[in-house]
């Protein structure tokens, strides 16, 4: 029989680097109070075939387009459809993308800049000279031309997205590797006979994910912003589909006599940035306390 | 510093011929030609059209075509406006967009640098909170959501101001100036603060202070030279932002500028024009860029060092 290890002393046990975050996020109420919205909207997102009021393309020609009411909260629009529906599928759309792309720049990023930082010399020297000249190019450009191209897609814009985003994550990682590499655990695991793969995933990313979890928070609001851009240009998510952007788009033309459809997603578009960004400086505060503002 | 401009202005050549060759290719990956309209066009006449945009040469011999009719400065006729180059619908473009810009830019830097730099002299007072406040709410509100809602107040509402237009009426360059440059004020404002404030705790400006000078010459002569080199930094980034800003915003306020030519040429699938504005477009980017990184270095020669470092 195996007995449990005895519990250490109360004194004796150490924070580790995650409670202590948690900890001093905890005590970030602007922080906190950001996350709870986030995890608001994301379970309405998730929710929404089942909890929406009303159906998505439901309309209702006769009633027209109404101002906010008991049974429509954020009115309707000229075919007589219920726009807080619309902003709960839209809400789908817009933080997917968000999401979405953002995993994909974290997993290009995280994979790029470690193999650099880790490699180092003439590898990590072409390697980043790559991100170098590809932060020259304008990439919001790029992106329009992609979809001129290949027709507009939500494919293409996770995917083009993804691949715009990724460069400074590549290097914020291969900055942390590369101090981490020349320290003692890595030594010590290098000396107990690990593959290079094995230091790679078991102890340098796990030691990135600080910045990079930070990073990614504020990457989150940057890409709804942009796919939210294309959108109201009308490069971006095609109708049916609906996203935040897209119901901006049709709020405008219509704002002087109908301005609820320009204000209600807009707002919640505004309110789900304040949030991540708030959520972003909150967790940059507590995982890295000694770049928080003074 | 002269080996350092040359350094860099060499680094530019690979990024352009980047830019130059992905557009080439991007676009001749598109379906469809340029020429498939609603009706049939005959063989032979499809066969001179071809001929003249050099479409039935091979491709390669395409590409170094167009090369060499960038390097002297040509673009080609653009695909939806017979007759017309698309040199010549850029410079029809240019002026207003390049107007815009110029506001938009006045507008960040100084609304940017005047709120960072009173928010870093009076930390955790009011004088911070609120300009910190409202540079979040600048970042969180994105341009296609400002200018709208800055119409429906000060256009529809208020009727100050005209909704839009571009010279035509008196006024009617500040809403789209300011929509523009708001979002770019609030980062600055927030780059201004940072810099100012890691600055105003260096030795040298304790020196300044303890030989006597007045706060106000500390603060113009001594801390902005180094505190708002992040700002300086940040220029070019910003130019790069403003250029596709400009693609909302031309179209918000019908503003007759080169961003709507490109978002329409998007629209109607006008290769050459895309392709044309896309390495006008980069080009500027490039050159302001560099631009930016010259004048940090100037403002702070210790970062001629780091830029050495960080470019072998």
């Amino acid at each position: 029989m195996k007995l449990p290890p005895p519990p250490l002393p109360e004194a004796e046990r150490g924070t580790s680097l995650w409670a202590d975050a948690a900890r001093r996020l905890a005590r970030n109420r602007l922080a906190l109070a950001s996350l709870a919205v986030l995890a608001f909207l994301v379970v309405v997102a998730i929710l929404t075939p089942w909890i929406a009021p009303y159906g998505y393309e439901e309309q209702n020609l006769a009633l027209g387009a109404t101002p906010p009411s008991w049974a429509h909260p954020f009115g309707t629009d000229i075919f007589g459809r219920d726009l807080l529906t619309r902003v709960m599928w839209g809400g789908r759309v817009s933080l997917a993308v968000g999401f979405l792309a953002t995993a994909v720049a974290l997993t290009i990023g995280v994979l790029y800049g470690t193999v650099a930082g880790f490699f180092g010399g003439r590898v990590d020297a072409v390697m980043m000279r790559l991100v170098d000249i590809l932060y020259a190019l304008p990439f919001m450009i790029f992106i329009i031309l992609l979809t001129v191209v290949f027709g507009r897609s939500m494919l293409l814009l996770f995917l083009a997205i993804g691949a715009v985003e990724w460069l400074t994550m590549a290097r914020i990682v291969r900055a942390q590797v590369l101090a981490l590499r020349r320290r003692e655990f890595v030594e010590a695991a290098v000396a107990l006979g690990l593959t290079r793969w094995q230091i790679i995933r078991r102890h340098l990313i796990p030691n990135t994910l600080g910045p990079v979890i930070v990073y990614a928070t504020l990457t989150i609001p940057s890409v709804m912003l942009l796919e939210a851009f294309l959108s109201f240009l009308g490069l971006g998510v095609q109708p049916p589909r609906s996203s935040w952007g897209l119901l901006i788009n049709h709020g405008v033309e219509t704002m002087e006599e109908y301005p609820w459809l320009l204000i209600f997603p807009g707002l919640t578009l505004t309110v789900t940035l304040f949030a991540l960004n708030f959520l972003g400086d909150g967790l940059r505060d507590a995982l890295d306390p000694r770049s928080a503002k003074d | 510093m002269i080996r350092f401009v040359l350094s860099r202005l060499l680094q530019a050549v690979p990024v352009l011929l980047l830019v130059v060759t992905a557009t080439f290719f991007l676009v001749r990956l598109a379906p469809g030609g340029p020429f498939d309209a609603e009706r049939a066009v005959p063989p032979e006449v499809l066969r001179a059209l071809e001929a003249t945009y050099r479409l039935d040469r091979p491709i390669w011999e395409q590409y170094l075509a167009y090369l060499g009719d960038l390097l002297r400065g040509e673009l080609g006729p653009s695909y939806r406006y017979p007759g017309r180059s698309v040199e010549e619908l850029i410079a029809a473009g240019l002026p207003a967009s390049a107007e815009l810009g110029f506001w938009a830019l006045l507008v960040a830097v100084g609304l940017g640098v005047a709120a960072g730099v009173v928010a870093a002299l009076r930390p955790n007072s009011w004088q911070d909170h609120l300009p910190m406040a409202a540079a979040m709410v600048g970042i969180c509100v994105p341009s296609f959501l400002l200018g709208p809602i800055l119409v429906l107040v000060f256009g529809i509402w208020l009727e100050w101001l005209p909704v839009s237009g571009w010279g035509d009426l008196p006024g009617d360059k500040i809403l789209p100036s300011l929509t523009l440059g708001a979002g770019y004020a609030a980062y600055i404002a927030r780059l201004a603060r940072g810099g100012m404030l890691e600055v105003l705790s260096e030795d040298y400006i304790r020196t300044a202070r303890a030989k006597g000078l007045p706060e106000a010459v500390v603060i113009a002569k001594h801390a902005l030279r180094g505190g708002l080199a992040p700002v300086v930094a940040f220029l070019g980034p910003a130019f790069a932002g403003l250029l596709t800003g400009s693609f909302v915003v031309e179209t918000i306020f019908q503003i007759p500028g080169l961003g709507r030519f490109f978002v329409q040429a998007a629209f109607n699938r006008d290769y050459t024009m895309i392709m044309g504005t896309t390495i006008f477009y980069a080009t500027l980017i490039v050159a302001f860029n560099l631009l930016s990184d010259l004048v940090a270095v100037w403002l702070n020669p210790r970062l001629r060092d780091a830029f050495g470092e960080s470019s072998r």
